[in-house]
């Protein structure tokens, strides 16, 4: 006889999944009113950015401003300037050591800037405005021992605010392929599935701007393909995207590219037409 | 204003979490880890009280105690706070899980609210931790002191709290302040050094005060209140900071923290010192102090050892000079007739040989690399002890110099200069030792361990864990045996050659050791073969012939 579980199976407590309201489910994610592609168009200030402006830029999701990283005497980040517009969709590539994720961690709070400030709709990088506004993607997901990804689900959501997130974190999890393993430890998941489980966490709380780094890690072929829907959705809705990658297909759905070298930016604009692989290229 | 958004979610966060653990928990592990815990502490509390006579200590000695006692006990309250102020400087003393970081402290809920219940839990096992060595340290004093036992210990115990207070109220202030690394060493500095005038020149020094409160055993002055109240005040002012702290600092230790404590239960000291290094933020020189020509024709394990070597931080090179120092008047204390000093020597010469090994410790961090290369691994490991051996003829140096200066005298030189190089690679041997002893086990075998029954299982992990530190203390005892030269009349000279040739013997035993273990274990486990199955044959031919013995 089989040791009964501690937990009710799924179904048995959590809804059901909607699979048809993906689109539903990421509009009711975004905390910015929906804007039609032509709205962002129109009120998104010029994509090319200056890329060492001598003016502070200001606004905008996020606005960084001579933002610098060293680590010991090594310096990660030159003194970066940029201003991301409400509603874009934006690639950072760069190759290994360039400073993506360090740029990514302290746009999300969770690295000091050795000199220079990052602002997050608006307000300064680490606040609870900032944080309230952000949703932070990592390549290397963090999870609780003791609680269910059910109960991550749960907590994570309250602790920003979203008291109805049960029908929400359903439906994700069923979009992700996930609803079996709402009451496994996430924890005990493989690679893919814990990334999985990451992306549902960071798509069940309300965010203007979401920050991303390295999704596509470990993710199957369908995993890729509900991450990619949830992420266009996203973006339908006005939130504004900021995804660090080495996935250079993934560049074609951004409108903007933002290459890194060794720390500064060398390329900042429309990736049509650029060769993004010679862009990504470590130096010689 | 932070918003109050979350604040239920924590707390039901908090409940389901406790909740879960205990429902995993192994109720009879958990009261055997407590027994242990406090059999250990009973047993130190017994040993220790073998040192200390029953006798009443004089009136003359009470004097003195009122006289000198707050500053030198004023002085573990500032080594306690300078600690303090460097964590903090570091990004102490908070180490959440990484989960928390990424999910609450990102989360709008209020990061003061959230980081206030794991800041009082870290405060409060301090303060319990320091209570309990206080009242351990209290009971003893009673002994010999006027007042009641009881006072002491509770004395003690308040003393230590105190001092926990300091600890983590310093390094909270420092963290929420920000304030730099060079900031919070110098201030340290300069309260070491004004306590130590205290002590010896008799000026008030700045935790006097709390010195004199650690006398309320036998004389309560009120004011002396007023050092335990700064502690309350600085824990206080901390806790209401808590807004402030980093979430970078806290990011990097929640990670290093775990391991440090599993390293710790592990009884790994190698990743201890590593994990340590890690959370202080002791980075490796990306570029060496010295450059080494690549077209030089040295060995490879020569040259790879002075590569990490030239590497170490100007911090590193402190520290292990500082040890070099400590070393060397803890010979000359146990010297002058404070025998126990040697045992402290030895440590920290163990330490500075653990410093000194990181070619070694990095080789065997590496096990597959090395198992990779064309030659036996007991050769290759002993190749990498020379460069750190050399590197510690400098520090030797240091040793020397120290004693010269302690002792001012000629004759104490001479004697150090002979005994110190010796002393020091003994130390180190240990610090090898240890290493070594860590390294897998290419021959593989750990069902053959496990076979132990739990006595000889327990009897031989002590035998592991100490015996490091036994080789390097054997380097530190030398000194007894100079002073016995000198109290018999002999040339202490000569006993220090005889000693040192005595040293360097040990030293090549340890060499040898490294070199040939790995065969050793090899015929070790095949004579264990050999008697396991001639065993399993004698239970064949008894099972064959079982009416024989009915």
């Amino acid at each position: 006889m089989s040791e009964p579980s501690r937990h009710p199976k799924p179904a048995s407590r959590h809804p059901k999944p909607d699979l048809a309201t993906t689109t539903a489910l990421a509009a009711s994610r975004t905390k910015s009113p929906a804007m039609s592609p032509r709205e962002r168009n129109t009120t998104a200030p010029d994509r090319t950015i200056e890329v060492r402006s001598p003016a502070p830029v200001t606004g905008g999701a996020l606005a960084a401003n001579d933002l610098t990283k060293n680590y010991g005497d090594r310096p990660a980040l030159a003194p970066l300037t940029l201003l991301v517009p409400i509603g874009q969709r934006v690639a950072v590539v760069g190759h290994n050591g360039s400073g993506k994720t360090t740029f990514i961690r302290m746009a999300a709070g969770l690295l000091d800037p050795s000199g220079g400030t990052v602002h997050v709709m608006g307000h300064a990088s680490g606040t609870s405005q900032a944080r309230s506004a952000l949703a932070y993607l990592s390549d290397t997901p963090a999870f609780y021992d003791d609680l269910s990804l059910w109960e991550h689900l749960e907590y994570i959501s309250r602790l920003h605010g979203v008291e109805e997130w049960d029908q929400i974190a359903a439906d994700l999890l069923g979009h992700l392929g996930l609803y079996e393993r709402a009451d496994d430890l996430p924890n005990t998941f493989s690679r893919g599935l814990r990334q999985k489980a990451a992306v549902a966490l960071a798509f069940v709380r309300p965010f203007d701007l979401l920050l991303v780094d390295e999704p596509f890690v470990g993710l199957d072929a369908a995993g890729r393909t509900a991450l990619l829907e949830l992420l266009d959705q996203a973006e339908e809705d006005g939130a504004t995207l900021v995804v660090a990658t080495h996935e250079l297909g993934y560049v074609e759905k951004v409108s903007r590219l933002i290459a890194l070298r060794d720390g500064e930016i060398v390329h900042d604009g429309d990736p049509t037409g650029t060769d993004v692989a010679a862009l990504v290229a470590p130096p010689a | 204003m932070e918003s109050a958004i979350g604040h239920d979610a924590l707390g039901d966060l908090r409940r389901a979490r406790r909740k879960n653990r205990l429902a995993d928990l192994d109720w009879f592990e958990a009261a055997y880890r407590v027994y242990l815990v406090a059999f250990a502490f009973g047993g130190t509390a017994l040993w220790a009280s073998g040192f200390v006579k029953d006798s009443k200590v004089s009136g003359g000695t009470i004097a003195d105690m009122f006289r000198h006692g707050p500053a030198i006990v004023g002085m573990t309250a500032v080594v306690a706070l300078a600690a303090g102020l460097r964590s903090g400087s570091r990004g102490g003393p908070l180490a959440i899980e990484e989960a928390d970081v990424r999910h609450v402290l990102l989360s709008p809920v209020d990061r003061r609210h959230a980081l206030l219940r794991p800041a009082v839990q870290r405060a409060r096992s301090a303060a319990f931790g320091g209570a309990l060595v206080g009242a351990l340290a209290g009971e003893l004093a009673g002994r010999r002191l006027p007042g009641s036992v009881a006072s002491w210990a509770l004395v003690g115990a308040a003393v230590g709290a105190n001092l926990a207070g300091l600890f983590i109220g310093g390094a909270l202030v420092a963290h929420a302040l920000r304030v730099p690394r060079w900031a919070a060493t110098a201030t340290g500095v300069v309260l070491l050094a004004w306590q130590g005038a205290a002590i010896a020149k008799h000026v008030v020094g700045p935790a006097n005060l709390d010195g004199s409160f650690a006398l309320w055993g036998m004389r309560q002055r009120g004011a002396d209140i007023a050092g335990p109240a700064f502690t309350l005040v600085l824990v206080v002012v901390g806790l209401m900071l808590l807004r402030r702290t980093s979430l970078d600092a806290l990011a990097r230790r929640s990670g290093l923290v775990a391991q440090l404590r599993f390293a710790v239960t592990m009884q790994d000291l190698r990743t201890v010192m590593l994990l340590r290094r890690a959370l202080s933020q002791e980075n490796t020189r990306s570029r060496p102090w010295i450059r080494i020509r690549r077209s030089g024709r040295s060995a490879v394990t020569w040259r790879r050892g002075w590569h990490s070597l030239l590497r170490f931080p100007a911090s590193r090179l402190l520290r292990m000079s500082v040890l070099a120092v400590g070393a060397a008047a803890s010979e000359v204390a146990a010297y002058k007739g404070t025998t126990a000093m040697f045992l402290v020597s030895g440590a920290l010469l163990f330490l500075l040989g653990m410093e000194s090994m990181e070619p070694l410790s990095q080789e065997i961090d590496q096990p597959d690399l090395m198992s990779s290369l064309p030659h036996e691994r007991g050769d290759l490991l002993l190749r990498h002890t020379i460069a750190p051996m050399v590197a510690l003829v400098p520090f030797a140096a240091i040793a020397v110099a120290a004693v010269g200066v302690i002792e001012k005298s000629a004759g104490a030189a001479a004697v150090a200069a002979v005994l110190a190089l010796p002393t020091v690679w003994l130390g180190a041997g240990g610090a090898v030792v240890s290493i070594v002893k860590d390294a897998p086990d290419i021959t593989s075998a750990a069902v053959e361990q496990t076979m132990l029954p739990p006595e000889m299982s327990g009897l031989t992990t002590i035998v592991r864990m100490l015996l490091p530190l036994v080789v390097s203390v054997i380097g530190s005892a030398g000194v007894l045996l100079v002073r016995s030269a000198h109290r018999a009349g002999s040339s202490e000279l000569g006993a220090a050659i005889r000693l040192a040739v005595a040293q360097l013997i040990l030293c090549a035993l340890v060499g040898w050791w490294v070199r040939r273990r790995d065969q050793w274990r090899v015929k070790i486990k095949g004579i264990m073969a050999e008697g396991r199955d001639a065993t399993a044959q004698q239970r064949a031919t008894r099972a064959q012939s079982p009416r024989s013995t009915s």
